[in-house]
């Protein structure tokens, strides 16, 4: 935030007189001013020859932040706001939808967890077919070249009945059309990527009828985990960051956020990697305007710790930070995924499902 | 003389008014499973445990009870919500509130009394530390007018979770910037937020419960059973693991952990390890760690809310 340089034109009772007593103790922004002891500092200011001044500008510092911050909300605004503006998305696959509560919640991080091969990319891939089908912008983070519009063309094929057909080829292009996809290497490419579509999200979406209600990062764990490794905390920062950003996303923006985490056991020994989670995030109407979202999936990595115990690849930290963690798992051979509600924000936890997600 | 003496060995009050009075400095009898010790305000509870381990839930279950008018077995109060981990469901309260206020069977619910709860209930998120601080920092001018306004003041504060911004704190080089090394940022930040908590304690007596996750991971709390099985067949030699005992290390500065003046340990049950579908419930242990407590709940969550398992 500001510096209190910047404040003295807008307000005069911030001078330079002000200013300079606050140096003295350290302080030089509006930060450091929020770290300093208040009352030591109004009991250095009554010494002060220009005391009077002095308790005035500390008072109008702090109806500055108190301006700045949003009004508290009570339960009935919060849930006023959760039913207007927080849909449910269906993700195209029932067992997961009744598992969810109907699908992806538009303003909460989901992440999908599992070992290798076990469903996490098709279901990323189903859901935004899904999503692109109802009318919905999705943006597709891709980190491992995965994102595959042949199999989205095949859920598109399946679900309306014919797989060769003029009808199916205009859907599929509509759907591909809604469905933009990036390709993301590092973690700072993904905070830009997201620093942008903010931006976008703020300004120009009026354009079309469309929203952003899907957000869908595949997967997270390989971007984050070549951060962490080392001594330092930068690595668990911008990996709790993301999180953080991605919340926000979901919350402002009305998007249910669909992820993947790195919370998983696995099921045999010695694994080594074991893949990744997938988070979405679905956004939902904005009032007024049609309605347009955007769902994130955000893939994660497990990986083989000692005594053939896989550790999350993200670590415990990670574990607060999405509101939704499911785990797939999925047998030799079999076509069958199995869907495992590990943790749920709003619900009792621990209901598993079995789904046929067509693999 | 002898008057005195009678009137030393009669004794000040009655059982009955002495309960009254204990009663009345005691406002918070919460249903379990907070119910092992008596909290009063002014108290800093530290719920502690990895995730998930029902955390948010107790603290919407204790916050269920504390909106609910006395008549209802509630303790009549504002509850404010501080929320940093940003994943606060208000779907999940109302339900657990409706399941309160709902008698078995009946289909529908008082209205009046629900929007009462509901209005009750005060909630803000923040995204980083100095959010965080600017909220604590302008809380009492907030609390103050409600307090005019309504007439019933706040007397619980939730904050989900202490250490949420722990890693970006560390990781700040906020203060390193101007050269001041001579304490951490992260020390910095928690001495501010400890000393805002305890000004607004003095002005506004409430009962702090906040939730810490556990960040490092012990490697024993996020296996399943069946992996554990076979790691303790291998490890058979090694008698001296104990698996009664959950270590977590402690991230936060001492200054904040000297504030806490009660501390409860919340973590996931080896008999119905996370995951396991029984009944739509999910089990865990609750063990009071200060004061220590020698005994373990077993807590289940449901779909009403958080019970203790006999």
């Amino acid at each position: 935030m500001a510096p209190l340089k910047s404040l003295e034109k807008e307000y005069p009772l911030i001078d330079s007189n002000f200013q300079s007593f606050c140096a003295s103790h350290g302080i030089f922004s509006v930060e450091d001013f929020l770290l300093h002891d208040l009352d030591a500092l109004i009991a250095f200011a009554d010494n002060h020859s220009t005391s009077q001044t002095l308790k005035q500008g500390i008072d109008q510092l702090l109806s500055i932040i108190d301006a700045l911050q949003p009004p508290l909300l009570n339960g009935l605004q919060l849930l006023e706001d959760a039913q207007r503006n927080k849909h449910v998305l269906s993700t195209g696959c029932e067992g997961i939808d009744a598992l969810l509560g109907g699908g992806l919640h538009e303003g909460q991080l989901t992440e999908l967890v599992g070992p290798s091969s076990s469903g996490k990319t098709q279901a990323c891939l189903l859901f935004a077919s899904t999503a692109a089908k109802h009318n919905s912008l999705v943006i597709y983070l891709d980190t491992g070249n995965s994102f595959s519009p042949q199999r989205i063309a095949r859920f598109v094929g399946q679900s309306s009945g014919h797989v060769f057909d003029n009808k199916v080829d205009h859907m599929l292009k509509k759907v591909l059309d809604r469905i933009i996809c990036y390709s993301v290497f590092d973690v700072y490419q993904m905070f830009d990527v997201l620093h942008q579509l903010k931006n976008n999200l703020r300004s120009e979406i009026v354009k079309s009828n469309q929203y952003v209600r899907l957000l869908i990062v595949d997967s997270i764990s390989s971007l984050i985990t070549p951060v962490l490794g080392g001594s330092g905390p930068q690595g668990h920062a911008l990996m709790i960051s993301a999180g953080i950003l991605l919340k926000k996303l979901a919350h402002e923006h009305n998007i249910a956020v669909l992820g993947g985490g790195g919370g998983c056991a696995a099921q045999h020994e010695w694994v080594r990697e074991v893949e990744g989670v997938g988070w979405l995030v679905a956004m939902g109407e904005r009032e007024g305007a049609a309605p347009l979202g955007w769902v994130r999936e955000v893939t994660n990595h497990v990986v083989g710790g000692e005594d053939g115990i896989s550790k999350p690849a993200l670590g415990e930290s990670w574990k607060s930070v999405p509101h939704v963690r499911l785990l797939f798992s999925r047998d030799c051979g079999s076509h069958v995924c199995n869907i495992l509600m590990l943790k749920h924000s709003s619900m009792a936890s621990g209901r598993a499902a079995s789904s046929t997600l067509c693999l | 003389m002898k008057k005195e003496i009678e009137g030393w060995i009669g004794g000040d009050e009655s059982g009955g008014e002495m309960l009254s009075r204990v009663r009345s400095v005691r406002p918070f009898v919460f249903p379990p499973p907070l119910h092992r010790v008596p909290l009063r305000l002014g108290n800093v509870v530290e719920l502690v445990g990895p995730s998930p381990s029902a955390k948010t839930h107790i603290l919407i279950h204790a916050a269920v009870t504390a909106v609910l008018p006395k008549h209802h077995g509630g303790l009549d109060h504002f509850v404010l919500f501080l929320d940093l981990d940003c994943r606060f469901d208000i779907a999940r309260f109302s339900q657990l509130l409706l399941h309160r206020i709902t008698p078995d069977g009946a289909q529908d619910c008082d209205q009046t009394l629900y929007d009462l709860c509901m209005s009750r209930f005060l909630y803000a998120r923040c995204y980083d530390t100095f959010q965080f601080l600017h909220t604590l920092r302008t809380l009492h001018c907030r609390l103050e007018k409600l307090k005019q306004l309504h007439g019933v003041g706040v007397h619980l504060l939730m904050i989900d979770s202490i250490g949420a911004f722990h890693w970006m704190d560390r990781a700040s080089m906020f203060l390193s910037q101007r050269g001041n090394k001579k304490k951490l940022f992260l020390q910095t930040v928690s001495e501010a937020v400890v000393q805002n908590i305890r000004k607004l304690l003095q002005v506004h007596p409430m009962l702090v419960i906040a939730t810490k996750s556990v960040i490092f991971g012990n490697k024993y709390s996020t296996v399943s059973n069946e992996v554990k099985r076979n790691v303790e067949e291998r490890c058979s030699k090694n008698l001296t693991r104990n698996h009664q005992t959950f270590q977590y290390r402690e991230y936060m500065p001492s200054v904040w952990q000297s504030f806490v003046t009660h501390r409860i340990l919340v973590r996931s049950s080896d008999d119905h390890p996370v995951g396991t579908n029984y009944q739509n419930s999910t089990f865990y242990l609750l063990e009071w760690l200060l004061p220590r407590l020698s005994f373990i709940d077993k807590i289940v969550v449901k779909d009403a809310g958080v019970f203790v398992d006999t």
